[in-house]
């Protein structure tokens, strides 16, 4: 079982901010590594896109444990809807390789809601 | 540029949206994974996948890709692709050894110089599973056929609340797409996001 949360409980985050919390960990087989990654993605009609801004590796975990992680949250971009796409933010927590993840979504942007560039 | 965007319109929510297409299953018509890799090895671990566009195929690709034994190695080859045959020859490992198994995503993109190429390149894999519009450059592996019954059926997996709504119009749309599933599926992300005359 894979738990993130943020320092606060909250998801949103202004950019230059920072991004703080506490990854845990219970795993039913060994792991190669933990990461924890914050990242954006796209969503909508075309084809999907990924960003991996900043990440924190584990090598050879304990199968229970926990790390607290800190992100300078970027200056872009921020989280918006179009016509066409999204762009969402996440942290995520995955047990490498290939294993079970947990996401947790962000709003990234001055204002606690995404963007509306409709 | 302030107010929430809706669920309902938001293109992360929208069911029709790229990426939860991508993780549909292929509906194999009674043929389990199990079955094609038992007529792969039949054929000589050779084959194509063979079909229109927006059958299936790609989908396919990607579930055997996941499945079977060895190294992967999978090419795609769109329309964008200038020159697919090097494209190929710059995503195969070197030398191509029997621990890998070689899937080619739009083979129909080789001529016929760069397809030798190809079977001469890979001869030494383990598998080499290619999707192609049309049969005979390897045999085939299987037949992706368009149908309106799978059609209904992704409809219903993406969309369980307004699949009744749509179900009377699948027939229309699917043969106004000439039996293209994807491009079916892509007019319904339009629909679902107001953008298109066919509403429910």
């Amino acid at each position: 079982m894979l738990t993130l949360h943020t320092s606060g409980g909250g998801t949103w985050f202004k950019p230059g901010g920072l991004l703080e919390g506490r990854a845990t960990w219970h795993l039913d087989e060994d792991a190669e590594a933990i990461e924890i990654r914050l990242f954006w993605y796209t969503a909508g009609k075309g084809t999907q896109d990924v960003g991996i801004v900043r990440s924190i590796r584990v090598d050879m975990p304990e199968r229970s444990g926990h790390r607290d992680f800190s992100f300078l949250v970027p200056e872009g971009p921020y989280s918006f809807s179009g016509k066409l796409v999204t762009l969402a933010w996440a942290v995520e927590l995955i047990a490498l390789p290939g294993g079970e993840t947990e996401r947790l979504d962000l709003q990234i942007g001055p204002q606690p809601v995404e963007v509306d560039l409709r | 540029m302030s107010a929430r965007v809706t669920a309902r319109e938001r293109p992360a929510d929208n069911p029709f949206a790229s990426h939860r297409i991508e993780r549909l299953v292929y509906r194999a018509d009674g043929t389990s994974l199990v079955g094609l890799f038992e007529r792969l090895e039949e054929i000589g671990g050779r084959g194509v996948i063979v079909g229109p566009k927006g059958s299936g195929k790609s989908t396919l690709l990607e579930e055997l890709a996941s499945a079977l034994p060895g190294k992967q190695v999978v090419v795609q080859l769109d329309g964008s692709c200038p020159r697919p045959w090097q494209q190929t020859k710059h995503r195969l490992p070197t030398p191509v050894t029997a621990r890998h198994t070689v899937f080619i995503d739009g083979g129909e993109r080789l001529g016929v110089v760069a397809w030798k190429r190809l079977l001469r390149t890979t001869r030494a894999a383990a598998y080499l599973v290619a999707t192609m519009h049309r049969p005979g450059r390897l045999p085939t592996l299987i037949e992706c056929r368009p149908d309106l019954a799978v059609l209904s059926d992704l409809v219903s997996e993406l969309a369980p609340t307004e699949a009744q709504a749509l179900e009377p119009h699948l027939g229309q749309l699917f043969h106004r797409h000439g039996g293209n599933i994807r491009s079916c599926l892509r007019e319904l992300y339009d629909v679902y996001a107001g953008r298109s005359n066919f509403q429910f």
